[in-house]
């Protein structure tokens, strides 16, 4: 089970966003897409479960394979693959509801469970995954804007957690949090990458660094390389990734 | 300026106590409830019962705002979740003609068109003969003045959602309406308080085209097919000959001292739901 992106193209209005994109990405991984700011790297991420699609006046050619089904153009279900393929966005972003909702509300509008106990079940089973659960045991219905900006961001990939998906994707997921907030993400992904395929955006060098398997470098939307993290950063071939890596750009 | 804004603040403490003096000796006469309460509407023996025009304006905003809410509602999703952008380009200046059209248009559109369909095809299911001058009628026509500044005022407090929280319920497998239903609405639940409570205070205080259609009958109305007099229309009717008889012209002074309360309570409660909004949201 893998995501393979074939001669993918985005347009939004007259600005080619990404350029033939070829891409794999590889299953029980961490993917970290690095490059400098406008290089594409969001877009990637959000064509990969349609959010893109929201956006005005965008065109997409191309293919993005997943599990070896074309998402774009198969008229294929995207309630059921954005259930398969979590988000966790850059800034936290609690559903104005409590905690126990915020990781139920995937669970009860995919119909996952038929039986409360089921439900929440799994609720703590997902909040004890991210760390959560020991800290807010016994307020879980109080409202999760409450809970602070770190709690908050993995509340939201507990509540991706929540409806059993086959990938995460997290853009710039750590971005907005304090270093320890950050660190306890990044510990998260590192052991979620057993049972999960993770795509990760990031802006930071030395967290692709830290917790990358396999990394892809974009440059105005176009992939100049891609490889394992100990190839792309110790070996790299191409002259833009060298400069980007030694800090010409970012 | 500076005086500007404190003459228009003024402005309304002057009339609070203009319709308050005014209204004085009907005061002295007969309490405050008692003028509420009573339904005896004789101006020549002196008695004023203001409860059938209460009732009436009671009626006509309920009818109003049943009819206005949903559509409302549903044309805001419509525009702010699903709408392509040319359509909402399209939109925004049809709503702002229909908000700018004179209400004697609404009310002669009501007299022309909804008073006859009323009297020749919804009375005859329940009555045997009706003008169509009814509850019903003032309903309607008020409910579609309302639509339009409902409308822009739930475009307005569904367009303060962000934008990542639509896309955090959609990436959990969520449709659009379900994400409208269960997130949407929910964040914006005192938002959508606070607008209808504003075009309830609007729907209150609509004079003319109400007048026009709601038979100006006096009487407490018990059901949407009878006629019906609220107070707008009573001031309004009454005025010319109110001079005449000092406690008639107090009377109207307490009808409109009553819609004045009324409307600015509305108005206070609107913001007040809008302030606690804005600080809930930071």
């Amino acid at each position: 089970m893998s995501i393979e992106v074939q001669n993918l193209n985005v347009h939004i209005k007259d600005n080619h966003i990404l350029k033939n994109v070829n891409v794999t990405l590889p299953e029980k991984q961490i993917t970290c897409i690095i490059g400098p700011s406008g290089c594409g790297k969001t877009t990637l991420l959000r064509t990969l479960n349609r959010l893109i699609e929201s956006t005005e006046g965008v065109t997409i050619e191309g293919k993005v394979l997943v599990d070896g089904q074309d998402i774009i153009h198969s008229g294929s279900e995207v309630t059921e693959l954005r259930r398969k393929i979590g988000l966790v966005s850059q800034r936290p972003c609690p559903l104005p509801m409590s905690i126990f909702d915020n990781v139920a509300y995937g669970c009860r509008i995919n119909k996952m469970f038929n039986k409360r106990r089921l439900l929440i079940y799994q609720v703590q089973k997902n909040l004890k995954a991210v760390g959560l659960w020991d800290e807010i045991r016994g307020r879980i219905r109080t409202p999760a804007s409450r809970l602070s900006i770190g709690q908050q961001q993995r509340l939201c990939l507990a509540r991706s957690l929540a409806v059993e998906p086959e990938y995460i994707l997290a853009d710039e997921a750590t971005s907005a949090l304090d270093p320890i907030s950050a660190k306890t993400i990044e510990d998260l992904f590192v052991q979620l990458k057993e049972q999960y395929s993770i795509i990760m955006v990031t802006h930071t060098l030395r967290q692709a660094l830290r917790i990358a398997d396999h990394v892809v470098f974009m440059y105005l939307g176009e992939i100049i390389e891609e490889g394992s993290a100990e190839e792309v950063f110790n070996h790299p071939q191409q002259e833009l990734t060298k400069k980007y890596l030694s800090g010409a750009f970012s | 300026m500076f005086s500007m804004t404190i003459i228009a603040i003024l402005m309304v403490v002057v009339m609070f106590v203009g319709l308050y003096l005014k209204s004085s000796p009907v005061l002295q006469e007969k309490s405050f409830w008692q003028l509420l309460s009573s339904s005896e509407w004789k101006p020549m023996k002196g008695e004023f019962g203001f409860l059938p025009f209460v009732a009436g304006t009671l009626w006509v905003t309920l009818i109003s705002i049943l009819i206005a809410l949903p559509v409302s509602l549903l044309t805001a999703v419509y525009i702010t979740e699903y709408a392509k952008p040319y359509i909402k380009r399209l939109v925004f200046p049809i709503l702002d003609i229909l908000a700018a059209l004179p209400s004697v248009i609404f009310g002669v559109w009501g007299v022309l068109v909804i008073v006859p369909w009323i009297s020749q095809h919804v009375a005859p299911h329940f009555m045997d003969f009706s003008t169509g001058y009814t509850v019903f009628a003032a309903g309607i026509v008020l409910g579609v003045m309302v639509i339009p500044l409902l409308v822009s005022l739930f475009i307005e407090v569904f367009s303060s959602v962000s934008t990542d929280l639509r896309e955090c319920s959609l990436s959990l497998g969520a449709t659009r309406w379900q994400t409208v239903r269960k997130v949407i609405f929910r964040q914006t639940f005192s938002g959508i308080i606070a607008a209808t409570v504003l075009a309830v205070s609007r729907a209150m205080g609509e004079t003319i085209a109400v007048l026009m259609v709601c038979g100006c009958v006096i009487g407490i109305p018990t059901g949407i097919l009878d006629p019906c007099y609220p107070i707008p229309a009573l001031i309004a009717n009454n005025y010319g000959e109110m001079l005449s008889m000092p406690m008639y012209e107090a009377a109207l002074m307490f009808a409109a001292l009553i819609l004045f309360v009324v409307v600015l309570f509305f108005n206070l409660l609107s913001r007040i739901i809008l302030y606690r909004l804005e600080k809930r949201l930071g």
